[in-house]
């Protein structure tokens, strides 16, 4: 088994009387996809928020391959490595499709107070933004307003700006969320490429997505995991069934 | 210095905190319901100086002036609402206020070609010219101990409104949810004219009481509107509580610093350079507390959601 | 792009062409007027990098423009009229105050930043009237204008004309570059969407600030033109108001164009002079009409330009 590269212990946030993360334990190994499910209000986006370093957490701590990150910025997490995408889309809507990556691209590219040369003529960062536009099949979109995409499409977009990062790890945050079935087919088939090259935490509402991916899977019901484990393991867990899914057991 | 005179430009402080207190209340309801950055609060606060002044003229009485000043600029204020800055409510901050800014110079000229450019002076009755004696061997006028009154007063009835009632009630969630008061069945946008009239009056009440203490001139309501400014950052913007405070301490600070600043630097240094650096940095002393209280925390004493 | 750079090439060589038309018809008026705009256009150009392209509503850039001017100023009341010395003394002190001020405010957002620049300018307009020494509340006289070793005479008009000219070309071209060097894509992802930009590992922060400095710089040089303007130094030239028309300038012209500042200020400036010839009042037709403005035409001149801005 290998080393864990994230291990988040005791995580704790809340807001006012509302526990939204509740002691949370998670540990994740190189290259796995971990999925988190619960139902709505269940705290996933409140959980991704603090490991990805949005919010900081009232108690606990967070380790990513061997050095404390807790008290990081976002920003600081990212240049460690952490890349994150919003259930909300996130991306830069005035600027083109390759504008976006390439962005992405620079955020890593180094030394970024450089007053004179055009940004966009600057092949180190216009190619990697070119290729890993391609990757995602948006190369044919790359000098599109980014507001003018379709909805799949600004997903993938927010995608691809993650992986031009070159990220540790992947944040994702209901990557499906309002895809058409079609889209979504897409979207499940190209994170599948993805699997095994990059690690992903992944919260998903879309349970043929979450089945498809992931290796692990957490169940988070008001703030405490009540279940980790693999697939078939958690489906078959009778409290995720009772809580989660909604049966008598 | 004698402890007296301490004790009288505390007062002083008190009363330009209340009147500070009047605007910022009106400025920060306004912001935090509707989100609306108006920069002609001040405009209001002048409106409502020369029409007491102009009312008073016209009655021959000082309370009935001060009633019609009163409801002249709520009307003002409701009227501003529904021509000009209701459209404005979804736009962005930064056309809010060049639109707001707009109205500034527009009010500000009707204000000089209805009454020119000359600072007016508001004549008090009699029975508001005489002084009281608040502590043994103080005196200190009547008219001030009034407005510090009046401030306090309708500190205590804006807190009651905004926490207790059904109108409150409705602001605050008007302020959260617009949709959802909406579908009480309130009419939202009457509420919200209600609420900018209200605001108005406030910034009025402020402007006619500031009528018999400093000038009234066009541009006036600009010069206080900047220092309530303050008050909001140092104070938090969108409550109530952190606009007292903050009114408060804006107040205080800035009416001692400009009384005892020069004396105090006269004991440090030479009486020459304690005569030229006094007015200056008392002048600058509430933007330097703003600029302390911005380092230690950044969103204000008292950062608040509503009400 | 062609016609638009052929548009912008015409009004170039048209404001190239205003001291020989004004001299001709006698009119030289519009010389001194037309520098008046040229400097303002700079001030304008220099909040355009943090308004447009930034995304920071400073209501305070009066403040610069006053202690560009002062510096000019008050080195001249000490007797040293070196123009180099006077001009890099305004730039770089306005470069200080901006780093002091921007430093505090850049950190906050939304109407606390606007209501913080706006308090800031309004601190050093105070200084400025409680200062004795320089003038107090009437401000002071510039009786010698900057000297440039006899390389350029600010006291022909025509020269000092063709100066302001150039410089606000060389400050367009170098916001400009500013914009789309890597330095400014940060700035404009962070106005865009700062939530995006922090997820990718920019800290908009030092961005905005040194963007905050150096816009702060641009609009000292134009105080410092302006006191050779006008060859006096007031408060007022730190008056709010000032604020609030540079900022008009920058979103009647278009925001984040490159040209739109300078449109602007043409376009506000020449309003206001014909308004004034008209009435003493026209304040009171000119506020209605920035209210109108914002309201119906958000796209700003430079939009009305073929292959105008795709703001929204």
């Amino acid at each position: 088994m290998a080393e864990a590269i994230l291990e988040a212990r005791g995580l704790r946030k809340s807001f006012g009387a509302l526990v939204a993360t509740d002691g949370v334990d998670l540990d994740l190994r190189e290259g796995e996809t971990h999925a988190i499910i619960g139902p709505n209000g269940a705290g996933k986006t409140t959980l991704i928020s603090q490991l990805a370093g949005n919010l900081r957490p009232d108690a606990g701590s967070i380790r990513f391959s061997g050095g404390d990150v807790t008290r990081l910025s976002a920003p600081q997490r990212a240049k460690k490595g952490f890349a994150r995408s919003f259930q909300i889309t996130s991306i830069y809507r005035d600027f083109t499709a390759l504008d976006n990556v390439a962005l992405a691209v620079q955020a890593h590219a180094g030394h970024n107070f450089r007053f004179w040369r055009p940004a966009r003529a600057e092949p180190a960062l216009r190619d990697p933004a070119r290729t890993v536009l391609e990757e995602v099949g948006l190369g044919a979109r790359a000098d599109v307003l980014a507001a003018n995409l379709a909805h799949g499409e600004q997903r993938q977009l927010e995608v691809a700006m993650a992986l031009a990062t070159r990220p540790r790890l992947l944040l994702l945050d209901e990557p499906v969320a309002g895809m058409g079935l079609e889209e979504s087919q897409r979207m499940v088939a190209f994170l599948s490429s993805l699997k095994g090259r990059h690690t992903m935490i992944l919260v998903e509402h879309d349970m043929d997505a979450v089945f498809t991916l992931a290796d692990r899977i957490s169940v988070l019901v008001y703030g405490r995991i009540i279940a980790s484990g693999a697939p078939q393991d958690v489906r078959a867990n009778p409290e995720v069934r009772r809580a989660y899914l909604g049966e008598d057991a | 210095m004698n402890l007296i005179l301490v004790f009288e430009q505390m007062l002083n402080g008190l009363q330009f905190g209340v009147m500070l207190f009047l605007m910022a209340a009106g400025l920060t309801l306004v912001f935090g319901i509707m989100n609306l950055v108006n920069l002609a609060h001040g405009s209001l606060y002048m409106v409502g100086a020369y029409l007491t002044v102009a009312a008073v003229q016209w009655t021959g009485s000082y309370p009935l002036g001060v009633l019609l000043g009163l409801i002249g600029t709520l009307v003002v204020g409701m009227l501003v609402e529904v021509i000009a800055l209701r459209t404005l409510y979804e736009r962005d901050h930064l056309d809010q206020v060049l639109a707001t800014f707009g109205l500034i110079l527009f009010f500000n000229e009707l204000i000089a070609i209805l009454w020119g450019r000359a600072a007016l002076y508001t004549s008090l009755p009699t029975y508001l010219q005489g002084f009281i004696e608040i502590i043994p061997g103080s005196i200190y006028p009547v008219y001030r101990a009034l407005v510090i009154g009046v401030g306090l007063l309708v500190g205590a009835v804006l807190w009651y409104v905004v926490a207790k009632t059904r109108l409150g009630m409705l602001i605050r969630a008007g302020a959260s949810n617009r949709i959802m008061v909406a579908a009480l069945g309130v009419n939202i946008r009457l509420l919200y004219t209600v609420v900018f009239g209200f605001g108005a009056a406030l910034a009025g009440l402020a402007g006619l009481m500031a009528g018999p203490i400093y000038a009234v001139q066009p541009g006036m309501g600009e010069l206080i509107l900047i220092q309530v400014f303050v008050v909001i950052v140092i104070g938090g913007i969108g409550s109530i509580r952190g606009a007292f405070v903050g009114s408060l301490i804006v107040g205080m600070v800035d009416t001692l610093g400009r009384a005892f600043l020069k004396p105090l630097l006269g004991a440090f240094i030479s009486p020459p350079a304690a005569e030229a650096a006094g007015p200056a940095l008392a002048s600058m002393l509430i933007y330097l507390l703003m600029a302390l209280v911005l380092a230690v925390r950044p969103e204000g004493l008292f950062p608040a959601k509503s009400g | 792009m062609g016609a638009r750079t052929l548009i912008l090439a015409v009004c170039v060589l048209l404001l190239a062409a205003v001291p020989a038309l004004a001299t001709l018809l006698g009119q030289l008026y519009y010389i001194d007027l037309l520098r008046r705009v040229m400097i303002f256009a700079i001030a304008a150009a220099s909040l355009n990098l943090i308004l447009g392209y930034g995304g920071l509503v400073s209501f305070g850039h009066a403040a610069y423009l006053g202690v560009g001017a002062y510096s000019v100023g008050i080195l001249a009341f000490y007797g040293v009229h070196n123009g180099w010395l006077q001009w890099a003394v305004a730039i770089a002190a306005s470069a200080l105050v901006a780093l002091v001020i921007g430093a505090i405010s850049v950190r906050t957002r939304g109407i606390y930043f606007i209501m913080i620049t706006l308090a800031f300018t309004q601190m050093l307009y105070y200084l400025g009237v409680s200062v004795e020494e320089y003038g107090g509340d009437d401000g002071m006289r510039l009786k010698v204008k900057s000297q440039f070793s006899g390389l350029v005479d600010l006291d022909d008009p025509v020269a000092f004309y063709y100066l302001v000219l150039a410089l606000l070309l060389v400050v367009i071209y170098l916001v400009h570059r500013l914009v789309n060097s890597r330095f400014g894509m940060v700035l404009r992802a962070a106005k865009s969407n700062e939530a995006r930009s922090r997820a990718i590992g920019f800290s908009p922060y030092p961005y905005q600030l040194v963007a905050f400095v150096i816009s702060g710089a641009i609009c000292g040089l134009a105080g410092a033109l302006l006191a050779n303007q006008t060859s006096y130094i007031a408060p007022a030239f730190m008056d709010w108001t000032r604020s609030g028309e540079i900022m008009f300038m920058v979103i009647l012209g278009g925001m984040g164009t490159a040209p739109g500042p300078a449109l602007g200020a043409f376009a506000l400036l020449i309003v206001e002079d014909l308004l004034a010839g008209w009435t003493q009042h026209w304040q009171i037709i000119l506020g209605p009409l920035l209210v109108l403005c914002v309201l119906f035409f958000r796209r700003g001149l430079a939009g009305l330009l073929p292959g105008g801005a795709r703001h929204g």
